[in-house]
């Protein structure tokens, strides 16, 4: 699929009643000419948030592109967390999407059509794991003074910011993360401020030169924001806030600004129409008619800040936001309702389980650990059951790390919380504890249509497991990232390593060659040894 | 308090510092939590960490020959009446030994046999059928300030560090500050945890390790014994130099060795000055003697192979806590007979002392013949995750009865209660974990928990909590939206 669609289909997409009818149109014009389709320039009603967008609203996933390679993972556990596990299953790969997932054919009629047959009997594969919320590349390892790179904390609202502008792309906790079978993280700004900025969303891949190479093709962005404990910390003896009252005034001023904004340029549009109308009407009289003093109308100066809280009330950069408290989630909705936008997904959200049925209700996220707590007083009301409890009453569950050392075991997180729940006597499903990693991420990121699931046309993610993903002994043994196999546990010291830990191991500097910056041949990977 | 100016050294007055090197804050070893909770709390880490400028080392001295006191008695050991037999279980008694089918009886606080069959003594006992189940020793939390701490960030809820500018604190006496009412007591202790090494921090001898049992709300006897051992910490940022740390610790101990000998002569002003309070060097005797261990939280290759010097030459009992870069100098470390405490699931370079931290460290450790203990550091909220931890060494490599070994039995060891814990054997403490399967899974918790003997209650505020929320519909209200 060309990366270009995809994400002008990511700006576009609101579905609204009113831009319904102007959908099919916007999918069809081509990126660059896309100015009618950008913005309804409509102010959504209060009551009615548009529903989030997705890459399923935009766009079916494509086909496969019949070119790329096939490949073919035979005879393994097929756990695809869309519904449906099969005990003895394949999955076709070709090129950089999945063209087929069913159960295992007893026999390859025709060996040949393939360009790689895995046999897996023994494993099990699952989609790729995706995490909502890390810190990686911007809160790097080592953590070094010049790693601190997550929290611009010169302001209390630094809507402008972007995390990938702080990404490091040599941090070697991405290499971690990637054996750990996640194919999919958004790197997002700290929490010190109400507003910290634009998420990213990216591959873990190997040999990175910069966040580009690594970017999500069309991701929506998301923003962060954080309630709480945090903000009037940082911020308390610093310009405040100082209470939590103050944070939530904080969010209603800077959203309120960001209606003002977008009036103030839907004013100079409207004023341009009728001045662009008036040019036009006056050529058609004749040229003594026209007035060639009447200048056109200035346009308000752009703000960064304010275009990146515009776009969220209209529907195009999706929000999460770190939240603890019931009380505060609960706000939060109230709030997010009140300015039209909506809140994708709650982080740390501990106390998910005591809303569970608002958060169902209301369709916003909980991205959750499995079992921390304790490290502040928000912290304080954790249970093991919080994601099923959740998941139980049809909220959306999500298991996330925010740790460069929770990333590398997400299933064994997931598998805390699933056993937890079924302790409790919930009815859940492996499928569905499998979805805390996968499906349900991708949801919460806007990528539902392009990953999450085995499915035909999705993006071939996937991680094959040495057995049981929810057992504590089971590691990845492969992992790969649109077709291409990034992680193979028996490289074993031959892994692909970003620069940082290079020459720091007696051993490299034994060896002739530099340590591999991209896996060897692979079924169909990208395969460099350095010379 | 105890002042760094009071205790003047040679050394001191030649090294420049400025004003805010007085005071440690946070120590190395929590520079690792620091960093994790500085993130999640929004904010920059606090790597620039402000700690106390070196005394430098005097020479090493013999150690005097070892004086051996007898091991104290624990608080409880009030024998009683009751007495349980549990029946039909595989035990696994934490020494490698797998005993099917197999009976533990237990009078009192104690395990009074172990074996295929009952003995004639219990044939008042209340008997417990674990047919297809597993029975564990406890696990042990080493290294984790349990009872001392409840909530990180809010310090009036922490006891687990003296404010203190002097780096040698080894007199800070933890056992006095345990809270029975811990929320994290039964948190952990549902989970299988019975035991911790109650570990105070800051410093560069953070002060004394009380060993506890988690029986949640008893403040008579939940100290099993105080004193168990000396913890601390070397690094950078002890004393501006690696080197300058361990040299503030020789002199420390060189100091309590000078004033155990000469104690009258002190008291009478008529020796030369001691870099630390005589209480701080009185509680070092210990140490000395080698009766308890000196816990030692480090990360890099130097500063492991300087402890085994250390140990080599003076006949300390070392144990190092931590220890990414322990798997390069394994050989060392077992020649020393240094014990090591690792967290399997730390392979991160996190600083540049970790370097080459891996998972299957423990494995390698062990491979190397080093004593091999398992722990989560730095989050005493979540050590009931030690049978993770302890899965993910198996998975890298560690077998598992070592690994069990690892939690329990080695902890016991290591911190010199080995005669009371660890292990499922005729005396000890009855610290059992019942499990349906495999207790490093992560689908098990334990079915129950004994702790001295009885079958705790298997709730913590967790569950509790829980329990209220499970029908929300009890929660609507006329105002609800």
């Amino acid at each position: 699929m060309p990366k270009a669609s995809i994400r002008s289909m990511a700006a576009v997409v609101a579905r609204h009643a009113l831009v319904r009818g102007l959908l099919a149109l916007c999918m069809l014009v081509p990126l660059g000419t896309m100015a009618g389709c950008r913005r309804t320039g409509e102010p959504t009603p209060p009551d009615k948030p548009p529903p989030p967008q997705t890459f399923e609203d935009q766009a079916p996933s494509p086909a496969p592109d019949p070119t790329g390679p096939r490949v073919l993972l035979r005879g393994a556990r097929v756990m695809t967390a869309a519904g449906v596990v099969y005990p003895q299953g394949d999955v076709l790969l070709q090129g950089d999407r999945i063209a087929a997932v069913g159960a295992a054919q007893s026999e390859i009629d025709d060996a040949q059509g393939y360009d790689r047959i895995l046999d897996l009997d023994g494993k099990v594969v699952t989609p790729g794991l995706i995490d909502t919320h890390s810190h990686i590349g911007v809160y790097a390892s080592p953590g070094l003074n010049a790693h601190e790179d997550g929290n611009e904390i010169s302001a209390v609202i630094t809507a402008e910011v972007r995390a990938a502008d702080s990404v490091w792309p040599q941090d070697p906790q991405l290499e971690r993360a990637r054996a750990g079978g996640v194919t999919t993280m958004q790197i997002l700004p700290g929490s010190a401020n109400l507003i910290g900025g634009r998420s990213v969303v990216i591959h873990p891949l190997p040999g990175l030169r910069s966040v580009d190479d690594a970017r999500f093709p069309g991701a929506p962005e998301g923003l962060k924001m954080a309630c709480g404990e945090n903000p009037k910390r940082v911020h308390g003896d610093d310009g405040g806030p100082t209470t939590r009252m103050g944070n939530v005034a904080g969010y209603r001023k800077a959203f309120q600004q960001a209606r003002e904004y977008r009036r103030s340029w839907q004013r100079y549009r409207d004023k341009k129409a009728r001045w662009e109308a008036k040019q036009h009407a006056g050529r058609r009289l004749d040229d003594s008619a026209r007035d060639d003093d009447d200048l056109p109308p200035e346009p308000p100066a752009r703000d960064e800040a304010m275009e990146t809280l515009m776009s969220v009330l209209d529907g195009e950069i999706l929000v999460h936001v770190h939240c603890y408290r019931a009380d505060e989630m609960s706000l939060m909705i109230d709030l997010a309702r009140h300015f039209g936008f909506r809140i994708r997904s709650f982080h740390h959200a501990v106390e998910a389980y005591k809303i569970a049925d608002r958060l169902a209700e209301h369709e916003v996220s909980a991205s959750v650990w499995a079992d921390w707590w304790g490290f502040k007083a928000e912290a304080y009301d954790t249970i093991r059951e919080n994601a099923a409890m959740l998941s139980a009453a049809g909220g959306r569950a999500i298991i996330h790390s925010d740790d460069p050392i929770g990333i590398q075991r997400l299933n064994q997180e997931a598998a805390k919380a699933l056993y937890a729940g079924r302790r409790m006597g919930l009815t859940l499903s492996d499928d569905e504890a499998l979805r805390w990693i996968t499906a349900n991420p991708a949801w919460a990121l806007g990528l539902e249509g392009e990953v999450g699931t085995l499915e035909e046309g999705k993006r071939a993610d996937l991680v094959v497991w040495s057995g049981d993903p929810f057992s504590v002994y089971t590691l990845a043994d492969l992992v790969f990232i649109e077709g291409r196999v990034v992680y193979d546990r028996s490289w074993a010291e031959q892994q692909p390593r970003s620069d940082f830990e290079v020459g720091l191991r007696e051993a490299d500097l034994r060896r002739s060659r530099a340590p591999s910056v991209f896996p060897p041949a692979g079924p169909s990977g990208r395969s460099e040894e350095p010379r | 308090m105890i002042r760094w100016c009071s205790f003047p050294s040679p050394a001191r007055t030649a090294t420049p510092r400025s004003a805010t090197a007085l005071c440690p804050t946070a120590a190395p070893r929590r520079l690792g939590r620091t960093l994790r909770l500085a993130r999640l709390l929004g904010i920059g880490a606090a790597v620039g960490l402000s700690l106390p400028t070196p005394v430098e080392a005097a020479p090493a001295r013999a150690p005097k020959s070892a004086r051996a006191p007898a091991a104290p008695a624990l608080s409880f050991d009030a024998p009683t009446e009751t007495a349980t037999v549990l029946v039909g279980a595989q035990i696994h008694v934490g020494d490698g030994t797998v005993i099917d089918d197999g009976v533990v009886e237990i009078r009192g606080d104690r395990i009074v046999s172990v074996g295929r069959e009952r003995t004639e003594g219990s044939a008042d006992a209340t008997v417990i059928d674990l047919a297809g189940q597993r029975i564990t020793p406890g696990f042990i939390a080493a290294a984790a300030p349990l009872g001392l701490v409840e909530i990180d960030l809010e310090k009036s809820t922490i006891d687990a560090e003296r404010k203190d500018e002097h780096p040698v604190r080894s007199g800070f006496d933890v056992s006095r500050a345990v809270n029975a009412d811990s929320s994290l007591l039964p948190v952990a202790a549902i989970e299988g945890v019975t035991s911790a090494a109650v570990t105070p921090r800051g410093g560069l001898l953070s002060g004394q390790v009380a060993w506890i049992d988690l029986v949640a709300g008893d403040y008579r006897t939940i100290v099993s014994r105080p004193r168990i051992a000396i913890s601390g910490q070397l690094g950078q940022q002890v004393a501006g130099s690696r080197a300058a740390s361990f040299a503030a610790l020789e002199r420390a101990l060189d100091d309590a060795r000078f004033y155990r000998d000469r104690r009258a002569a002190y008291d009478r002003r008529q020796t030369r000055e001691l870099g630390a309070h005589r209480l701080d060097l009185e509680a070092l005797e210990p140490v000395l003697d080698g009766t308890t261990p000196l816990v030692v939280h480090a990360h890099r290759a130097s500063d492991l192979m300087a402890l085994a010097d250390l140990a080599t030459r003076s006949g300390l009992r070392v144990v190092v806590v931590g220890a990414a870069q322990g798997w390069k100098v394994a050989e060392t470390l077992a020649a020393a007979k240094i014990a090591v405490v690792v967290q399997p699931s730390a392979n991160l370079p996190r600083s540049f002392d970790e370097l080459g931290a891996r998972r299957d460290s423990a494995a390698r450790l062990h491979e190397a013949g080093v004593r091999v203990g398992i722990a989560v550091l730095d989050d005493e909220h979540n050590v009931r995750n030690l049978g993770q931890e302890a899965g993910i060494a198996v998975a890298h490599g560690l077998p598992p009865q070592i690994a069990l070994g690892a939690v329990t039995l080695e902890l016991a060891r290591i911190y010199g209660m080995d005669d009371h814990y660890g292990s499922i054997a005729v005396g000890k403490v009855a610290n059992l974990a019942v499990w349906a399967g495999d207790p490093f899974e992560l689908s098990q918790v334990p079915t129950q928990v004994y702790i001295r003997g009885r079958a705790i209650p298997m709730r913590s505020r967790q569950t509790l909590l829980r329990d209220r929320y499970r029908d929300l519909r009890r929660f609507e209200s006329p105002h609800s939206r």
